[in-house]
């Protein structure tokens, strides 16, 4: 996989500001929005209910329109071209699709608007419902599927045109853990294809597994924007000692020592800081523990979801005082 | 042309799944079902009926009875499922947000629309078709002459259907439930086939001097110019009382074509204008 350095997607200055009730009272649904999204790159796009995700998608995708700013789509502007929205499929959140029909009729219907025909249109219907797992169900009504089949006839019509760039809404919201383990090996297995991936989403194990990119966006701001490995801090390190036993593991609680995990004569103990490294092998050898390695640890994407918003919310209460 | 038929194709593929959707709809299928029994019923049974009481002879008051019954049921239950499936073509799918995966294909919103109200021409079409075509057979059966004054009636009936469609359409493409254009389609129906009376209200009025008198005949003639003339369209008095196979008089076939096809394409400009912008 490679990442192309020309976004594929790319907006400036982006605000949508509803106006609501008789009043007109506006809401600041986006604010200012500047976002590159690259050729080949699964771009995790987080933040929690409420805070743009799906108006950023509807605007780029021409459903709704921006109160300012530019959107560019495979460097033009003109978004709703049917050139620009064949390279797009698209999954929304919760999965609409007409109940009437059976699984492959959707496909066969959307694969229509894509200008697909004939034999080409049926190849394709039968890899993406082979890709979803769908292949048994593929002759029975939608309205027969369980919210797990909608979803992953939802994500095979927006695979049906092969498209270059893939928006996807929640993906894996309201799925068992099997259905979104196997979600997440298709949405791999396309980010090994060189598609580039927009997802939405609020399951951050499973975007900090396969993006390369996240950007977390708070009351239509986006706050951070980058790679993972620019934006999840040196949380503190862990120290990995042998020959660990009960005994000597509540000598080390007893002189203050953090235990961060045990696994059978082996004990990790987390030090704070740099600093903090060499009190905490003292500790350990003091106890006669031989120390084995010292590990940087990362904070999660959790933990950084969650420290964004924390210092955001912050923020909102120290402005409204 | 291959432009034109790339164009053309995105609509058709909505027409026809919109088409298909119609046929699921348990309101529409209603109607129809309905229609069809009355039909039936007046044509079929009111025959076993004088055939029980006075033996096979038909009279011509019953024939007339028979004509007025199954002409107003194709008009009043063909004019139901026009405004049924024309007022909620497209809110329902911006109700239910199936809008969002096609509107997200490469269609533009002009496809879109030309695809839903093509799809709603073709159920109307339909349901005439059945609607007509039962009573055709009725009166074929009956009398034993072709009845072609019915299909002139019928090719009529679904241009004034036309312009109420494409009217009531316009409204929905405003709207994000199916309730508000269907009362403004009811309104269209209604008033359309009074416009005679408007220009009746229109030239009595200011007899009085009174401020409310003029002001209604104001509103009366301003409704008489704008609203289309629906009883042009209606051959039901010659049906009742011709010949089945006379051929249609007091009417300007291509004319009312025109009419009505000048009123579609106002209807669909104005959906058009109002849908390029809505947010969905």
């Amino acid at each position: 996989m490679s990442v192309s350095q020309e976004p594929i997607i790319k907006t400036t200055k982006l605000t949508k500001i509803y106006e609501t009730g008789f009043r007109g009272e506006e809401v600041k649904a986006l604010i200012d929005l500047d976002l590159e999204i690259y050729s080949g790159e699964i771009f995790g796009y987080l933040g929690p209910n409420g805070s743009g995700k799906t108006t950023t998608i509807k605007l780029l995708l021409g459903l709704i329109f921006p109160t300012y700013g530019e959107i560019f789509v495979l460097g033009t502007s003109d978004i709703n071209s049917p050139a620009v929205k064949k390279n797009i499929g698209y999954l929304p959140e919760g999965a609409f699709y007409p109940d009437f029909l059976r699984g492959e009729e959707i496909l066969h219907f959307y694969g229509q608007l894509y200008g697909l025909t004939g034999r080409e249109l049926r190849k394709r219907v039968d890899y993406v419902l082979d890709l979803v797992g769908m292949t048994h169900a593929r002759r029975r009504m939608l309205k027969g599927y369980s919210k797990g089949m909608r979803q992953r006839i939802g994500l095979a019509q927006a695979l049906i045109s092969d498209p270059k760039i893939l928006i996807l809404d929640e993906p894996t919201t309201g799925l068992d853990p099997i259905a979104r383990k196997e979600i997440r090996d298709i949405l791999a297995r396309l980010r090994d294809e060189g598609k580039t991936l927009f997802i939405s989403s609020h399951e951050l194990l499973e975007v900090e597994m396969i993006s390369n990119r996240v950007g977390i966006l708070f009351d239509g701001v986006l706050r951070v924007s980058g790679t993972l490995d620019e934006l999840l801090e040196i949380k503190d390190r862990i120290v990995e000692f042998a020959n660990a036993t009960e005994d000597k593991i509540k000598i080390i609680i007893d002189k203050g020592g953090e235990i961060f995990d045990q696994i059978d004569s082996k004990v990790f103990l987390r030090a704070k800081s740099d600093d903090d490294i060499y009190n905490v092998i003292e500790l350990g050898r003091s106890v006669g523990l031989s120390l084995v390695k010292i590990t940087p640890r990362r904070e999660s994407l959790e933990e950084l979801f969650v420290r964004v918003i924390t210092s955001a919310e912050a923020e909102r209460r120290t402005k409204n005082e | 042309m291959s432009k034109v038929i790339e164009f053309v194709k995105g609509p058709w593929y909505i027409a026809v799944y919109t088409w298909r959707e119609g046929l699921r709809r348990k309101t529409l299928v209603g109607f129809l079902i309905l229609s069809l029994l009355v039909i039936f019923g007046a044509t079929f049974m009111t025959s076993f009926l004088n055939q029980a009481t006075v033996g096979d002879v038909t009279t011509d008051m019953d024939l007339k009875l028979i004509k007025d019954i199954c002409v107003t049921t194709i008009s009043i239950f063909g004019v139901l499922i026009t405004i049924f499936i024309s007022a909620s073509v497209v809110p329902v799918e911006v109700e239910n947000r199936i809008i969002y995966t096609v509107l997200s294909k490469p269609v533009r919103r002009f496809q879109y629309l030309l695809g839903k109200f093509l799809g709603a021409q073709l159920i109307i079409i339909m349901n005439l078709c059945l609607m007509g075509g039962l009573f055709f057979v009725a009166l074929y059966i009956k009398q034993r002459i072709l009845p072609t004054l019915l299909l002139w009636s019928v090719f009529l009936t679904y241009f004034e259907f036309l312009i109420v469609s494409a009217l009531t359409f316009a409204v929905a493409c405003a709207s994000s439930s199916s309730v508000l254009p269907t009362i403004a389609g009811l309104f269209i129906y209604i008033t359309g086939s009074l416009t005679e009376y408007l220009k009746d209200v229109y030239n009595r009025s200011g007899q009085t001097g009174e401020f409310l008198d003029s002001l209604i005949g104001y509103l009366a003639y301003i409704l008489w110019n704008i609203l289309p003339n629906l009883q042009r369209f209606s051959l039901k008095t010659q049906i009742v009382n011709s010949q089945p196979n006379d051929p249609p008089t007091d009417v300007l076939i291509p004319q009312l074509v025109l009419y009505a096809l000048i009123y579609a394409v106002s209807g669909y400009i104005i959906a058009y204008w109002i849908f390029r912008k809505r947010e969905v």
